[in-house]
């Protein structure tokens, strides 16, 4: 391992090791519940940025997706009694079949085609949430009684009851999470990604089977959203409040577009963005407090901004500056012991 | 040996090919003609990206239409486009090692084939280095590891020399007329640079309005009246 | 379980007028599209921040109400316009998907300014031409001048622009530009003039359907942002090309939705169509890509930026 990859490692080890000790003690339930949400769709927006940032492939239905994923996983919670890793392995993993079936049309389709495809699938599901009042919660597999208001089984892991501790619980499995895509983009998998984002043309003639990879890309994406729609179903109350309207799947796409599409960082930022600022917003100008939608203009104009100017979004300047900042320390380390860089 | 009969590619009311047949003997090919003559659909057509309407391709005694388009390269296909490929925030090495590791596979083999590949361009010395950070020349040269690295059967070059200037360009030839004799590979070449298609290539087709007008011995073929008066154009009524 | 035909009479008339006004959007997209590649998204958030403006003309100011409506139509010919000469430029040679999703940012921020200026509350946008009723003998149906004019300016300016298009000399240029951008503008067309007519002309049909919309459907921000989808539909049935298919679609788009409506029992009470009816325009719009991208095999040969 090499001195940048040395730092990087150490940056985020630091950062988790904050996240994780520092954080629950010093922000109020509130705010860590809001950094909960946070990081649920950072786990979406890592799905996003995977098709967008590394196959090219802009899809604007990861928000329909996320819905099937957290009604599978309260389903599960209510029919059985499954460990609640288990029901998130089985969420992601039937979100990610389902992902790759809805991926099998738009394989033929790219570019425009596809991101107006999956717009109006997104559209679909948000037109069928509420005639079914979702979540629900009724009884038997469907979970619809007549009555507007059941009440879904939430569940918790025994070991993350409070909402700190499924707070940690929550940065942990997203942790792990980007731990499997970094993984992928490492992998022959990452490196035909690429290829199929440089040019289909030139992968085929390089022997790349880009359906097959096309799909991976999907199934990945997807079984990533189902996971977080595990980890949603199990934070008690909110499965009402989001509203999984259409305009979510589309600022979704904004947020990783400003967050920066080709690193995973950019993920990170997307799920902050979309989660903790229209909160923090509320919180400290009152007047949003008049509709919080106003936010939407912040999205808008960091569209325009990422398309205009910069293609890859906020995120690659991070990367940049990390590492300017450890070759700088790495010469003051050098200076301080007074060791010189032996000659080439 | 690769045999073209009666090839007819049609989209939206155009034909670009109509009725191709040549054969390829082996060694260096030239495939040159005007615009729009039919070359690079032609190469799309060997590499699958276009089906055609008839006729029937045989590449070493085997029938190219019928494999599915990744599987040619895992056959032995190989080929440059006019825009540079090459990923820029990849190394050299990277580069030719994906082209390696999905038509070829065996990672036994990786290290020495894309180190052949390199030696034999002449990049072993850049391996490490970022594609973007190469110049012009050089990055033509990655294109060109690129399309024979592994087991090449055939190696299509599309217009490998565009924007070199003329020492760079022979350079290429060279190495583009020493690729049969080192992989054992044929070689079709498209470009507009007579000099380099004579240069490297032992016989050459022409083709014109998506037909073969003449083909043979690179010299003869330069010399032909009909060849000269497709290329600029003849006053023959319709 | 289904409904009589007598209950779907009304829904006949509310489907051809809401069809007339998706054709003329419609028409609107295909034509800003085919001379520049941008799809214009923003299209309904446009027209719904210019019926909203009328709206606070009228009822907060003692403006007259034909100055209204137009302050609705030149704003959303001022807005088109001024995203087509400011954004227009620099994401001029990108994919048609970024040039999409500009105006997707620009739908984001008009959103915004609307939910903030706008607090969600009931408004009501009431045209005079809606209080004109005219009985129709034969058939038993009531039906309203802003109907008629729905359905009649759906067809008038399909067959409007399309003789533009094909008669003048700034139409044949537009259509050129359509077909081939780099060869018609080293012919010494004047491509900046010729965008900024189709940029303008789509801006003044978006204020003008929105202003429909508003008293056909109703004054509600997210509401009318998003029935750019039916447009949309109509615009992709006729493959983004021609105008004549554009006007057939839109009216099909507008009679599927409407005449969904009434079918309250079928399958079932709790899973009737009629709840689901808003989905058609979605519906549609995926079976015209899928249709439309056919057989088609898509292989991308250049790198395109994101």
């Amino acid at each position: 391992m090499d001195a940048s990859t040395a730092v990087r490692v150490l940056v985020i080890v630091a950062l988790l090791a904050f996240a994780l000790l520092a954080l629950p003690i010093l922000l109020s339930d509130y705010w860590i519940v809001v950094l909960t949400e946070a990081a649920i769709f950072a786990l979406v927006a890592l799905g996003l940025n995977l098709l967008v940032g590394r196959v090219g492939l802009v899809s604007l239905g990861q928000i329909g997706l996320l819905v099937v994923g957290s009604w599978v996983a309260a389903r599960f919670f209510f029919l059985t009694g499954l460990p609640f890793p288990i029901v998130l392995l089985i969420s992601g993993v039937i979100t990610g079949v389902i992902g790759t079936l809805l991926g099998l049309p738009a394989l033929r389709l790219s570019g425009l085609h596809l991101a107006l495809i999956t717009l109006m699938f997104a559209g679909l599901v948000s037109i069928v949430i509420p005639t079914v009042n979702f979540p629900n919660g009724g009884g038997g597999v469907l979970g619809h009684t007549e009555s507007s208001f059941g009440n879904p089984a939430v569940r918790r892991p025994s070991i993350a009851q409070s909402d700190p501790a499924y707070y940690r619980y929550t940065v942990i499995v997203i942790a792990v999470m980007f731990l499997l895509a970094l993984i992928h983009i490492s992998s022959k998998a990452g490196r035909a990604w690429a290829a199929i984002r440089q040019s289909e043309a030139a992968a085929i003639a390089a022997g790349v089977n880009i359906t097959f990879y096309k799909l991976w890309a999907f199934a990945l994406a997807s079984f990533l959203t189902g996971v977080a729609g595990g980890l949603l179903a199990g934070d008690e109350g909110k499965l009402y409040s989001i509203q999984f309207r259409t305009i979510d799947s589309i600022t979704l796409l904004a947020v990783v577009m400003m967050g920066g599409i080709y690193s995973l960082w950019g993920a990170w930022i997307a799920g902050l963005l979309q989660q903790l600022v229209p909160a923090l917003l509320n919180d400290w100008f009152g007047f949003f407090e008049r509709n919080p939608d106003f936010v939407l203009v912040l999205f808008g104009v960091g569209i325009l901004q990422v398309l205009v100017t910069a293609p890859e979004g906020l995120v690659n300047q991070v990367p940049k500056d990390l590492r300017n900042l450890g070759r700088l320390l790495a010469r003051l380390a050098g200076k301080a012991t007074g060791r010189s860089r032996p000659a080439t | 040996m690769i045999e073209v009969e009666g090839l007819t590619v049609r989209f939206g009311g155009v034909t670009p090919i109509d009725g191709m047949t040549v054969t390829f003997p082996g060694g260096t090919c030239g495939l040159i003609g005007p615009n729009g003559a039919g070359k690079t659909t032609f190469f799309n057509v060997l590499s699958g990206f276009v089906t055609p309407a008839g006729g029937a391709i045989r590449a070493y005694g085997e029938d190219l239409l019928k494999m599915a388009d990744y599987r040619r390269a895992r056959w032995g296909l190989r080929r440059t486009f006019q825009q540079e490929q090459a990923i820029e925030r990849l190394s050299v090495f990277e580069n030719v090692a994906m082209i390696h590791e999905h038509s070829s596979g065996s990672r036994a083999s990786r290290q020495s084939a894309v180190g052949d590949a390199l030696a034999f361009v002449g990049l072993e010395d850049v391996a490490a280095q970022k594609v973007g950070g190469l110049g012009a020349g050089a990055r033509r040269f990655v294109e060109l590891a690129r399309a024979v690295v592994g087991k090449p059967r055939v190696v299509l070059l599309d217009e490998p020399a565009a924007g070199l200037p003329e020492e760079q360009t022979e350079q290429l030839g060279q190495v583009i007329r020493a690729i049969p004799q080192h992989f054992g590979a044929l070689v079709i070449l498209v470009d507009h640079d007579m000099t380099l298609v004579s240069a490297c290539c032992e016989t050459t087709a022409v083709l014109d309005f998506g037909r073969l007008i003449a083909s043979g011995p690179t010299a003869d073929v330069l010399r032909d009246e009909r060849v000269v008066g497709a290329y600029l154009g003849t006053e023959e009524a319709v | 379980m289904f409904p009589g035909l007598a209950d779907y009479k009304p829904f006949l008339i509310t489907g051809l007028a809401l069809g007339g006004v998706y054709a003329l959007s419609g028409v609107g997209i295909v034509v800003l599209y085919r001379a520049t590649g941008v799809l214009n998204l923003a299209f309904g958030a446009i027209g719904a921040m210019g019926a909203l403006l009328s709206w606070t003309l009228i009822n907060h100011t003692s403006s007259p109400h034909w100055l209204a409506y137009l302050v609705c139509v030149a704003f959303g010919a001022l807005v088109t316009f001024a995203y087509g000469v400011i954004f227009g430029p620099p994401l001029a040679r990108r994919d048609p998907l970024v040039k999409a999703m500009g105006t997707v940012g620009l739908a984001l921020i008009l959103l915004g300014i609307m939910s903030y200026l706008w607090p969600p509350k009931a408004r009501t946008m009431f045209l005079p031409s809606t209080s004109w009723q005219y009985h129709i003998g034969f058939a038993g149906l009531d039906v309203n001048w802003t109907q008629i004019i729905g359905l009649l300016f759906g067809v008038l300016v399909t067959v409007g622009v399309a003789a533009f298009l094909r008669y003048t000399r700034l139409g044949t240029a537009m259509r050129a530009l359509a077909d081939d951008r780099e060869i018609t503008s080293t012919l010494g067309v004047p491509v900046r003039r010729v965008e900024a007519v189709a940029w303008l002309g789509s801006g003044v049909l978006a204020g003008f359907s929105g202003l429909l919309l508003s008293d056909l459907v109703g004054l509600d921000a997210v509401g009318l942002t998003f029935l750019v989808i039916s447009a949309l539909a109509a615009a992709l049935i006729a493959q983004l090309r021609s105008l004549t298919v554009t006007l057939i679609a839109g009216i099909i788009v507008g009679l599927c939705t409407a005449l969904l409506t009434p079918i309250l029992l079928w399958p079932n009470a709790t899973f009737s169509v009629s709840t689901y009816r808003y989905g058609a325009p979605f519906a549609l719009a995926i079976i015209a890509l899928l249709v439309m991208t056919r057989g088609r095999r898509v292989v991308s040969i250049s790198r395109t930026d994101r």
